[in-house]
């Protein structure tokens, strides 16, 4: 059967509004791991000793309890305390519209992310930097240059500013706002001293 | 971070552009807050690239690998499907040791890409914390680990390092990106059953080392800051890195 619609961002939000009522703890504590627990059951899912599966049917199946799971489940909003859930046919028609390739930054620094199809010769996008880690405002550039002046790294994830001109950027105050601004502009920085202005960041 | 925090980071000419990551996270597990949907909804009406950022925890509220793995499974879905976004970028982390690269967790990160990759066009990146700090083997062994388990298992995008957990300040350099980024290309097109094996190799040489671990050292004490350049001791111990590397199976 065909979806009427796409499930947007406005769409999610109406749904969590008139959702089922939970509480944090149930969901937490009882529907997310029963449920888990049950697929594993319902679709025989058993782990071998290889990192890397190379049973094609296991992971199949694995696909099916992941997609069963998130049906069966839903998704909860913890600030509204309620579920929302989707169709089977809004699941499917949305996976065949999900993005196949994307291009990150611009000019001569833009790279193309495409689907790699298992253990593909083409190799990933990497994406260099703390990774949220804490970082001195001091050292902030030089820092984030070390990453931007790898020549296999395509793109920039940035550290967090421990502080912004002394200050702590508590969240939800006027420091946070003139950190995240003062952060990406430092990551700007580097991209340029590294030669690359056009790195996604 | 808050929604307005987020939504700030476009502000100014120095701002994100579309073409930049614009990273909002879910929480654990197969749960989101308002902030992150009105983040959601500022970006999405600006076409900018959105990545959305979830770490499934093993040991948490789903318990052993398999349930983490069909929870991780369902809250990628969920990304595309009703959070929209361009990429999920996942980071299957273990309860106890707030890292990565154990091997519990990398066998989440490889079992749930694959089951995706083999059923969906769906672009997945995974994210680095090690255990081990800046300038030690263990860190650049367990990055190696992962960026060779991300790209045999089909990842599009590597995201990292977080050395030392991603919670000691400086504790972060280019060097562990370089060896996320060799390893990745050293792998690629490799058979995925002798992948298998040289893993098992390497996880050997650092999980013995789990409660005594090498703290590494800060950005300013292993590179020239001045230069943005690594020490020589760092370019040492990259070198015994990839000598062991080649060890267990893979030359970069």
């Amino acid at each position: 059967m065909t979806a009427k619609r796409y499930i947007d961002i406005y769409e999610a939000y109406d749904r969590f509004y008139e959702g089922e009522r939970i509480r944090e703890d149930q969901w937490d504590y009882s529907v997310v791991p029963v449920n888990a627990s049950l697929m594993k059951e319902k679709y025989d899912i058993s782990f071998g000793k290889d990192i890397i599966p190379t049973d094609p049917d296991l992971c199949d199946r694995l696909f099916l309890a992941g997609v069963d799971m998130l049906l069966t489940t839903g998704f909860y909003n913890t600030d509204l305390g309620r579920v929302m859930h989707i169709t089977e046919e809004e699941l499917f028609e949305g996976l065949k519209m999900a993005p196949k390739k994307l291009t990150l930054g611009e000019g001569k620094d833009k790279r193309k992310c495409k689907a790699r199809r298992g253990n593909s010769r083409r190799k990933p996008i990497i994406q260099g930097g703390p990774t949220g880690a804490p970082v001195s405002e001091s050292i902030f550039v030089p820092m984030i240059q070390s990453y931007a002046q790898e020549p296999v790294v395509d793109t920039i994830v940035s550290g967090v500013l421990n502080t912004v001109n002394g200050h702590h950027a508590t969240t939800n105050t006027p420091w946070e706002i003139r950190a995240t601004m003062s952060e990406i502009r430092n990551v700007r920085e580097a991209t340029l001293l590294s030669q690359r202005p056009g790195m996604c960041i | 971070m808050s929604a307005a925090g987020r939504i700030a980071s476009d502000l100014t000419k120095h701002g994100l552009k579309p073409f930049d990551a614009h990273e909002c996270s879910q929480l654990n597990e197969l749960k989101i807050d308002m902030s992150g949907l009105n983040m959601l909804a500022a970006w999405g009406a600006s076409g900018d690239i959105i990545m959305m950022e979830q770490m499934p925890i093993f040991g948490g509220y789903t318990g052993d690998v398999e349930e983490t793995t069909i929870c991780d499974i369902a809250t990628m879905i969920a990304s595309f499907i009703i959070f929209d976004c361009d990429i999920h970028l996942d980071g299957p982390i273990h309860i106890r040791w707030g890292t990565t690269t154990t091997r519990e967790t990398l066998k989440i990160a490889a079992h749930a890409a694959m089951a995706l990759d083999m059923n969906t066009d769906f672009l997945l990146a995974n994210q680095y914390y090690s255990l081990a700090g800046p300038c030690t083997e263990m860190c650049l062994l367990e990055t190696a680990a992962q960026a060779i388990t991300d790209t045999a298992s089909g990842r599009e995008l590597l995201s990292g390092v977080a050395s030392s957990k991603g919670v000691i300040q400086d504790k972060t350099t280019g060097m562990e990106a370089r060896m996320m980024g060799e390893a990745a290309l050293a792998t690629c097109g490799m058979e995925v059953s002798h992948v298998n094996v040289v893993l098992d190799k390497i996880l050997g040489m650092y999980e013995k080392n789990y409660n005594r671990v090498p703290q590494g050292k800060r950005f300013q004490d292993c590179y020239n800051v001045k230069e943005v350049t690594p020490t020589d001791e760092y370019i040492d111990v990259y070198d015994g890195a990839l000598k062991t590397l080649s060890n267990c199976g893979i030359d970069l």
